[in-house]
């Protein structure tokens, strides 16, 4: 479960993210719309403890970041706008390395199995991840996040610059954790795709949460010109 | 610390770093110059042992048949002394091209070590040979450099970084691991060429290898087996500071120039200019001046010889010279001998202390430079430091006082006061003297001769760990 309480964070004067409350139950899918610069990446960045808060607190599962980064990010998992892995190791190496550094003991068996559940085809398993495409290291990067087992998922434009079928199959793996009660929080510029696949939609602007819905009682048009009114 | 994450990292940068070319590129070439200069080194050794082993030879024989003559006729007659190099000098030359070879011992003068390389080569040795041991200590860390700049900065560029801490390992593991693979791959490809090679060409030169030498190459490899993975710690601390690959890169160059290039010039000048030392001519004129001082054997009437003359008289209770037991003129000498002997030795050691003071410059600036510190310890442990060669010139001057004093004591007894000139003695007299032969220093004068290098080695693994630790704590170097 994610929290945010009065969270703020300031560089200088510049107000990157303001008094921002906020939460994400299991099982949900949040999404967060919003301009370059709106304090996406800010919200994001202080889930995962990269930045520390001005003021106010990011909760996970009930422990502040900030003061224990360390045990919060055994129960997250993070996946960037571009995963860039080891191009040198093959989709099966990279994921090994990364869930080991995570705990975790996986036979080959079960990684292939991971990969194969992100939607990897089965012939890139063992080749080199440098000749993958955007979308192949995406699913790479799911599955170190599905190892994991992380209540909670940070993603960051997890779909720009992927093709509509990827864009699509990322959007049915992320339904499909929501189901085993991973709370997701999810910044894109992709209003259709949040429409699509989250539980509530947030617009920011200028640091501001400006609004939140339901986005099963909005169309994809009402929300467009809601984000273009609000931003 | 969790000492399988650390496993796992480092594993991992060991493979990442074989699986590109550009390495192994980069180690074909330190390969071959460390295979030349080994070569080189060792041949250049090689001839030199022959060669004085065939002049040490020829000056012993020259020595031996000398027909019968007058005792002080041969303390004339001079010897001449030749600087052996030590077993593992072709690994590291250290100060063996500058410091003198060879010293001519005759009686009362005590002079320098004489003739070294670079005042008779040429132009190449001027501009620094290449040894093995300066590959190792200044070109194997460019290579280190040139592997590991990206190992921290590459991945927060491209985003790597964050996913690696969303695990469970810790920015520390990750430091830590990251050092430890660039350390081992430099030690997998270094080590055991230096092992090869150390134990090669020493025996080689010598046809055996003795406890100590095996020791000396034992610690040799560990102290640089510590020197690399002190180096690969501050190319990992310094592409963790560094938020691209370019900004890692010109840093550790910088500070390579700095620690390689300017700082070992630098402690060289300021110990020239903290503590000067008299150039050999004025090293030498004040000894002459301060022997002529003392007062002239050959002037009967000098105060300090009429005073030796009245007690020995009065000590045998004769009242001439001629009535003595014993050839007074050899009491002369050998006092005239003991007075400059130890007003050398006074200067020597004077002269030896300016040295020193000028070495610890170096010495304490290798607590802000590793490459010095490693620098020292490897000059000692080969046997090529500034420590050895004092230690040969003393060694010397104490061969050529006993074998002085030797044949004085032959003149006091063999030979009559009158007539002095006209007699001899057999040559059996002096050929039983002993031959020259240099002691090196035992290990633990060798340890303590190098004591500050490895405390200064030790001190920068230790507070490299700290620095490490300081830095994985800091959230801005993790973005």
């Amino acid at each position: 479960m994610l929290e945010a309480k009065n969270l703020s964070k300031s560089y200088g004067s510049h107000k990157a993210l303001n008094n921002l409350n906020l939460t994400i139950g299991p099982g949900e899918i949040f999404a967060l719309l919003g301009q370059n610069g709106a304090g996406k990446t800010t919200t994001i960045n202080l889930f995962l403890g990269f930045i520390e808060p001005t003021s106010g607190i990011a909760l996970i599962n009930g422990i502040s970041v900030a003061e224990n980064p360390q045990e919060t990010k055994k129960h997250l998992a993070y996946i960037p706008e571009t995963v860039m892995l080891y191009p040198n190791l093959t989709g099966l190496e990279n994921l090994e390395y990364f869930s080991s550094l995570a705990g975790f003991d996986y036979s080959k068996q079960d990684l292939s199995e991971l990969l194969a559940t992100a939607g990897l085809q089965n012939q890139a398993f063992k080749q080199r991840l440098g000749g993958y495409s955007k979308g192949m290291r995406q699913k790479v990067g799911i599955a170190i996040a599905v190892a994991k087992k992380a209540k909670v998922l940070l993603l960051d434009e997890p779909t720009s610059g992927l093709d509509p079928k990827a864009s699509n199959e990322f959007s049915e793996i992320l339904k499909n954790l929501t189901l085993h009660g991973t709370a997701i929080l999810m910044a894109t510029h992709d209003i259709f795709r949040a429409r699509e696949v989250a539980s509530r939609i947030g617009i920011m602007n200028q640091g501001h949460l400006q609004s939140v819905l339901d986005a099963g009682s909005i169309s994809a048009n009402e929300l467009e010109d809601l984000y273009l009114k609000t931003v | 610390m969790h000492f399988k994450f650390i496993r796992i990292i480092a594993k991992q940068e060991w493979l990442s770093i074989f699986r590109i070319k550009t390495p192994l590129a980069l180690y074909s070439v330190l390969l071959a110059l460390m295979l030349l200069a080994t070569f080189t080194g060792w041949q250049y050794v090689n001839t030199f042992n022959k060669q004085q082993a065939q002049a040490r030879e020829e000056v012993h024989d020259h020595w031996m048949n000398q027909p019968n003559r007058h005792p002080h006729r041969v303390a004339h007659y001079g010897y001449l002394v030749f600087r052996e190099k030590s077993p593992l000098s072709f690994f590291d030359f250290g100060l063996d091209s500058y410091v003198g070879n060879s010293v001519f011992l005759e009686a009362h003068r005590q002079n320098t070590v004489n003739m070294s390389e670079a005042g008779f080569s040429n132009g190449m040795l001027r501009f620094g040979q290449l040894s093995m041991a300066s590959v190792f200590q200044l070109l194997i860390p460019l290579f280190i450099i040139f592997i590991g700049f990206q190992t921290i900065a590459g991945l927060k560029q491209n985003g790597v970084l964050k996913i690696l801490l969303c695990q469970r390992a810790s920015y520390y593991d990750i430091l830590i691991g990251k050092t430890l693979g660039l350390a081992a791959v430099s030690w997998a490809l270094f080590l055991p060429l230096l092992f090869t090679a150390l134990i090669g060409g020493v025996f080689l030169l010598n046809g055996n290898i003795t406890p100590q030498t095996g020791l000396n190459i034992g610690i040799l490899l560990f102290s640089y087996g510590l020197y690399l993975f002190i180096i690969s710690m501050m190319v990992v601390a310094v592409s963790a500071l560094s938020s691209s690959g370019a900004n890692s890169l010109v840093v550790s160059v910088l500070i390579w120039i700095l620690c390689f290039v300017i700082i070992p010039k630098g402690a060289q000048t300021l110990g020239n200019y903290l503590f000067q030392a008299p150039d050999k001519i004025a090293f030498e004129h004040s000894i002459e001046e301060e022997i002529s001082k003392e007062g002239d054997s050959h002037n009967p009437d000098d105060p300090h010889f009429a005073e030796l003359k009245n007690k020995t008289l009065k000590k045998y209770g004769v009242d001439s010279v001629q009535n003595l037991p014993v050839n007074y003129g050899a009491l002369v000498m050998q006092e005239g001998e003991n007075i400059s002997s130890g007003i050398f030795n006074r200067h020597f050691d004077q002269l030896i202390k300016t040295y020193k003071a000028q070495n610890s410059i170096a010495t304490i600036l290798g607590f802000l430079d590793p490459y010095l510190a490693m620098r020292n310890v490897s000059m000692s442990i080969s046997g090529v430091d500034f420590e050895t060669f004092s230690e040969f010139q003393k060694q010397t001057e104490h061969y050529r006082f006993n074998k002085t004093k030797n044949l004085n004591e032959i003149h006091l007894t063999q030979i009559d006061y009158k007539n002095d000139r006209d007699q001899k003695v057999g040559q059996s007299n002096w050929q039983q003297m002993a031959e020259f032969s240099f002691k090196p220093f035992s290990l633990s004068q060798t340890m303590k001769n190098s004591l500050w290098g490895f405390i200064s080695l030790i001190l920068w693994t230790l507070s490299g760990f700290f620095v490490l630790q300081y830095i994985s704590t800091l959230r801005k170097y993790q973005l």
